[in-house]
This record gives C-alpha cells, structure tokens and sequence, in this order.
C-alpha cells in the first residue's frame, strides 16, 4: 500500500520532470546509477566526461544503494518515463526487464564494432537475450577476493595462506597474538561471499556451476558440499563477536589499521584502501581467496539502454553506448573504481598488480564463474543466502544439515 | 430538499478530496496488492492468477516463520511493557514531584527521535565490542556479557528494549493526560474511607483510563506493523535472519528479491493479523463507548 502510493508519487514528479524537458533535445542522456562514494563518482565521472567531450550533455541521477536506484528505476519505467539509460549487476534481473520489452536492442552496432568477440562469453550469455544485444558493460568485479594486513602477517613471520587449511592453523597464531584473524560483517551476502570462497576451493568450479549454474541438487548431497560446509563451520570461531551487522568497509578498515589479519571480499574493497593511500603490494596484500587460484567468480557493471522511438534519445544512446565501450575510457573508469575492464582486449598494463592478477585469471575463460545474481533470480539467490546465513548464525546445525539446506533449495527452484 | 443540498455542498465539496484520495490510494492498493498476491508476480506486476501458490510458498518459507513469529513476540512484549511502563512512570510524575516538567520531557524525548535515530544509537550502545559490554569490562568486569544484539535467539529482544525506551514517554505523556482529567473529589472520598491508592489505581483510577489505554494500543499497535526502520537501523534482521520482522520480509521480496507475488501476500497476511487482533478490541471498546 504505502510502496504504491510512494510510486504515484514518483510517476507524479516523473511526468513533471518530461514535460519540463520535451523541448530539451539532441543528445542529452539522464543516467541513473548507485555510484556515490568517493572513488565510484570520479568513476563515473570519467565516462560522462567523455560523454560530453563528443558532444552530449549528461544529467547524472546518483542515486544511494544499489537497491534503492533500481527501485527508483522500475518507478520510473512503470511510470511511463525512464531514464535514457540506467545501471544494473548483469543477471536475471536484466532479463527480466528486457523479456518484457521495456529496452532498446543495441545488437547492430554490437554486431558492427564486434563487441560479442571481446567480452567475456558468461557476460554475453547475459547480454543476449533471443538475439538482441541489451547490457554494455563496463567492468568486471569479483567476490573471491582475499585482503590481508602486511603488518601482522609481517610482525608474526607468516605467508598469506594459499589454502583455507593453512589458514587455519595460521588463524591460532593470529588469535594468540591478540589479533582477529577473520574480519567478517556477518550480513547475509557478505556469509555469502565468505562461503563461495570456500566453496570453489573445496568443491571446485565444477561444484560451483552444478549448484548455482545448474541448480543441481543431488550436487549438494555428494559429500562435496559437506567438507564445504565443515571448513566454513571452523572459520567461525575466528570471527570476533562484533561481527553481525557490520558493514562490509568496517571490516575493511578492521585490516586496514592492523586490527584484524585478513578480510575476503569483492575487489570493491580496494577503493577504500586507496581512498585511504594505500598501495597494493606495500601497505596491504590482494590475493584471490586461499586455495583455487583458477576461479573469478564475475559481479558485472552494465548499463540498459530504455526503450524508446524518440530520434534525439535513440542518438544519445548509442553514443553513450559507444563510450562507455571505448577499450580506452574503460581501462581509465576501471583504473580508480578497481576493477577490470569488461572487454578483454583492453590495454590493462598501467593498473595495479591486484588488477594484474585479476586480468590474468580473466584470460582463461575456463575460470569465469557467475555470481548470485548473474546465476539465479533474486528468489532463488536469496533463498540460498537465507540457507547460508542460518547455517553460519546456528552453531547447533551440522556440515549435513547445511549441505541438506542447499539441497532443498535448489529443489524448490523458484 | 435543495435548500439543504445547498447547505452542505461546501462541506460536502471540502471532504470530496480526502475522500477520493482514502478510497483511490488506500482502499484501491489495499485491494490491488490482494489482487497481486494471488499472481505469479515477479520483478514487475503481472496478472496471470496463481491462486494460493504465493502462500503456501510464504508459510513453508523459514524466513517467514521467524519473521512472523517475532511480530508476536515484539507485539505482545512491545505494547505490553510500553502500558506498564508509561502507566506507572505516569503516576510517578502525578505524585505532585518537584521539577515535573523536567522529568516529563526527558521521559518523552526519545519520542521526537525516528526509530531509525534510535535503532542506530542501540546498536552502538548494545554492540558488544563498543558499547555497554565493552565498557563494563574496562571498568575492570572483565566477565560482563551482554550480547543479546548478536545472539541469534535474543536480538528481537534487542529490538523491544530500544522500541520501549523509545515508544514508552508516549504512553506515559496519554496516560499523564487521563490521570489529570480524574476528578480530585474521588482521591479525597477513597482517603477518607482509608482505602490503599495502589487499589484506587487499580480498581477506580484504571477503569476510567480505558480510552487512553485504548488510544495507546492503537498507536502502538501502528508502531509494531511499521516497524520496519527500527530492525533495518538496528540489526537488519540479523544476526542471520533471527531478528526478521514481516515489513522487512516484505521490502526485501518487493525490491531486493524482484518476488513481488510473494510479498504481497506476506504484506496480506500482515494486514490480516493485524485486523484479527486490532478489530475485535476495537469493536467491543466501541460498542461500550455507546452504550
């Protein structure tokens, strides 16, 4: 009730804002987007410079959280005005929103200046729908990411840990020194991030795409998933008590000021390192998660194009299009948001060495794996989260009965 | 006839508007968002009727059965301490105490803080590594627990201490407003025959309350389905889902979970529970009004 009368609200403005702007023409595109901390807004910056350097005019529409944006988002389009073009994570969502036409196929031009030969296949899986070409994307993202402090594993004589058993055995030493060795903030999607680490060493990509690619259940009850959920269930007791509720960057900053030893998070955490000058390699160690050194598993950036017949809008979007793949602007975007280019061929020798890394898994494709919500619907997704995090908050439960959970998850396949 | 019509169509034409907008914007997304909750509506709405699937999926959910369950348990506890409380802190203050008017804004000014104010400052305060936890043990308690705010089976009482110290001036502020309205000859008839004040409270003073105690359920009651703000603020629902109210359930399937066949029927079985405990205490408090 109260959301429907908060969407009158917004159709209300949205269709005070068209009438504002009809007489407004030629290439002017509103985008809407969650980029809104330090690093992410001078990233975006750099595209809507360009975008104005060819001769647009770019009303930028921040909007905080990345739900709250696609909430405004899907206002605006059942409202009847949608932006020209609007951010979204790839995956069914996108789908979703493509299937019932409410966007402008870019599949000429994608066919033109070749962009399905230079992207990523699990990207264009996700691009493609029936044919047309509706997602240009901008970066590649990944959760398995690991974030260590270089002073307390100096100040003890360890190496970062290159399987989650070594880390173990590590984390006693940790813990004695008075240090937390695990910075975690116990939210649902960041358990999720922590366990998907431990799931791709453990179980292998294989495991991972039969249960979240192919939504397998009999895949969660061949013992594989058990040993998972054993070494997730041990990782526990190296978390400190202020864990739940904590949001992601405070865990950060737990490794950043040499409180906690090592944070496993998406390489967005990087931005706050650098917002605080740190340098990779130096101040703090980036690594993929300990174990499988053959996976990265995708969180994309793309931006959808809304349908519309106008010449002027049409124009302008394909010449953000045009930008916002331009192999140069993207190395430049992903030189200060922190990840790496969404198209492969892209010159990336001048960002940081954990970029390096990343583009250097990237070049197999063998070692792509989809995130959540690249994977599954919201549903499904969240419904494994809910799995994951009452298994990881419910010390009673057993490594069966977690591995059951997925499975009857996966059974139910919403 | 017509002199009459002529005589209320100002009124008449005054009251249109909010009346329109009650049935449109209420009763119509009232009925729309039941409608909805019989679809297989996803990410957008979409028609195609799925009969009761939204609910049987909604009651085999274990999400929802926490979330559910703790709307009782913060409900039954919210509205129950909050009339205790602000009844006996409002006969407190009746006792004719010095610097009443101190103790009456300090009681009430949680109150002119949103829920989200007040979820936030609990947080911190019951955070065991920064708050109160963590001060008693600097002060040399090194054994003090108190971590219910990240135990999985006592957060939602977390949520109705900071909901009480928040909701409780209120109460006090109606009761306090009752209380002064009794006349002052039944205080002298009662002294006078020797009966004890605590069964004048109970058995005269109380009685003659009912319609602020009835207009403090109503706000409360309110407080509990909205109560949305307060656990996103303060536990967002964790640690897991432990703390999980039906609002946030709802919010999350609307936008996060692009599910909104089955919010919509956890919005349904809201309202309902809501109506199911409201209405009938509503209705017999009405009906003794009229008599």
């Amino acid at each position: 009730m109260r959301k429907f009368s908060c969407c009158l609200a917004t159709s209300v403005a949205a269709v005070a804002l068209t009438a504002g702007s009809a007489s407004a023409q030629d290439l002017t595109a509103e985008v809407i987007h969650w980029w809104t901390s330090g690093g992410e807004s001078q990233a975006i910056a750099v595209i809507a410079d360009e975008f104005e350097a060819r001769g647009g005019t770019w009303i930028d529409t921040a909007i905080v959280g990345g739900s709250n944006a696609r909430a405004a988002v899907l206002n605006r389009i059942l409202g009847g005005d949608p932006p020209t073009a609007m951010q979204w994570n790839i995956g069914i969502d996108v789908i979703e929103i493509a299937e019932q036409g409410l966007l402008n196929d870019l599949s000429a031009m994608a066919d033109a200046e070749g962009w399905l030969d230079v992207l990523p296949p699990l990207i264009v899986d996700h691009a493609v729908i029936d044919g047309d070409f509706y997602a240009v994307p901008l970066n590649i993202h990944a959760d398995n990411w690991m974030w260590y402090s270089t002073e307390i594993y100096d100040e003890l004589g360890l190496a970062a840990p290159t399987t989650w058993d070594e880390f173990l055995q590590q984390a006693e030493v940790i813990q004695e020194a008075g240090y937390i060795p695990l910075a975690l903030g116990g939210q649902p999607w960041q358990e999720r991030i922590l366990f998907s680490s431990v799931l791709v060493d453990i179980g292998g990509n294989d495991l991972y795409r039969s249960l979240f690619v192919n939504h397998e259940p009999s895949a969660a009850r061949d013992g594989r998933l058990t040993e998972v959920f054993e070494t997730f269930r041990a990782l526990g007791a190296y978390v400190d008590e202020g864990s739940p509720g904590r949001n992601w960057n405070d865990a950060t900053n737990m490794v950043m000021t040499g409180r906690a030893a090592v944070q496993i998070m998406g390489d967005w955490a990087k931005g706050e390192f650098a917002a605080a000058g740190l340098v990779p390699g130096e101040d703090y160690g980036c690594a993929i998660s300990p174990g499988n050194q053959s996976s990265y598993v995708l969180v994309v950036d793309v931006f959808t194009f809304a349908r519309t017949d106008d010449a002027d809008q049409l124009a302008a979007q394909e010449m953000l299009a045009g930008v916002m793949m331009d192999p140069e602007v993207q190395v430049a975007f992903n030189a200060i948001k922190g990840s790496v280019p969404a198209r492969l061929d892209a010159p990336v020798g001048e960002l940081d060495m954990c970029a390096q890394i990343g583009a250097g898994i990237l070049a197999d494709r063998a070692n792509h794996l989809p995130t959540f919500n690249m994977a599954m619907s919201g549903d499904l997704g969240g419904s494994i989260e809910d799995a994951i995090t009452q298994f990881w908050n419910t010390p009673s439960l057993s490594a069966e009965d977690g591995a059951e959970l997925i499975a009857q998850t996966l059974e139910q396949a919403f | 006839m017509l002199a009459k019509l002529r005589r209320d169509l100002p009124a008449k034409l005054t009251v249109t508007p909010a009346v329109l907008v009650a049935l449109i914007v209420f009763v119509g997304c009232l009925l729309w968002t039941v409608y909805i909750s019989f679809t297989g509506s996803r990410l957008l709405p979409n028609y195609e009727w799925a009969a009761f699937a939204q609910y049987e999926r909604l009651f085999a959910t274990a999400r929802w059965q926490i979330a559910y369950s703790n709307m009782f348990i913060f409900g039954v506890l919210f509205i129950g301490i909050c009339l205790v409380l602000g009844f006996l802190l409002a006969v407190a203050i009746d006792q004719n105490i010095r610097a009443e008017g101190v103790f009456r804004t300090v009681f009430l000014y949680p109150l002119s803080m949103s829920f989200v104010v007040t979820g936030l400052a609990w947080q911190w305060f019951l955070n065991p590594t920064l708050g109160l936890q963590a001060v008693v043990r600097d002060l040399g308690f090194e054994d003090f627990v108190f971590d219910w705010l990240v135990r999985g089976d006592r957060a939602i009482y977390t949520l109705v201490i900071a909901a009480v110290w928040q909701a409780s001036g209120l109460v006090m502020a109606i009761m306090l407003a009752g209380l002064r309205g009794i006349d002052r000859e039944i205080w002298r008839a009662t002294r006078i025959d020797g009966v004890h004040p605590a069964r004048v409270y109970w058995h005269i003073v109380l009685p003659m309350l009912r319609p602020m105690v009835l207009t403090a359920v109503v706000l409360l009651a309110i407080a509990v389905v909205k109560s949305y703000d307060l656990v996103v603020a303060m536990t967002r629902g964790g640690p897991g889902n432990a703390s999980d109210l039906p609002a946030r359930f709802v919010i999350d399937h609307t936008f996060e979970r692009a599910n909104l066949g089955l919010a919509a029927a956890g919005a349904v079985v809201m309202l309902v529970t809501m109506a199911a405990a409201v209405v009938p205490y509503l209705y017999t408090e009405m009906r003794r009004r009229e008599r």
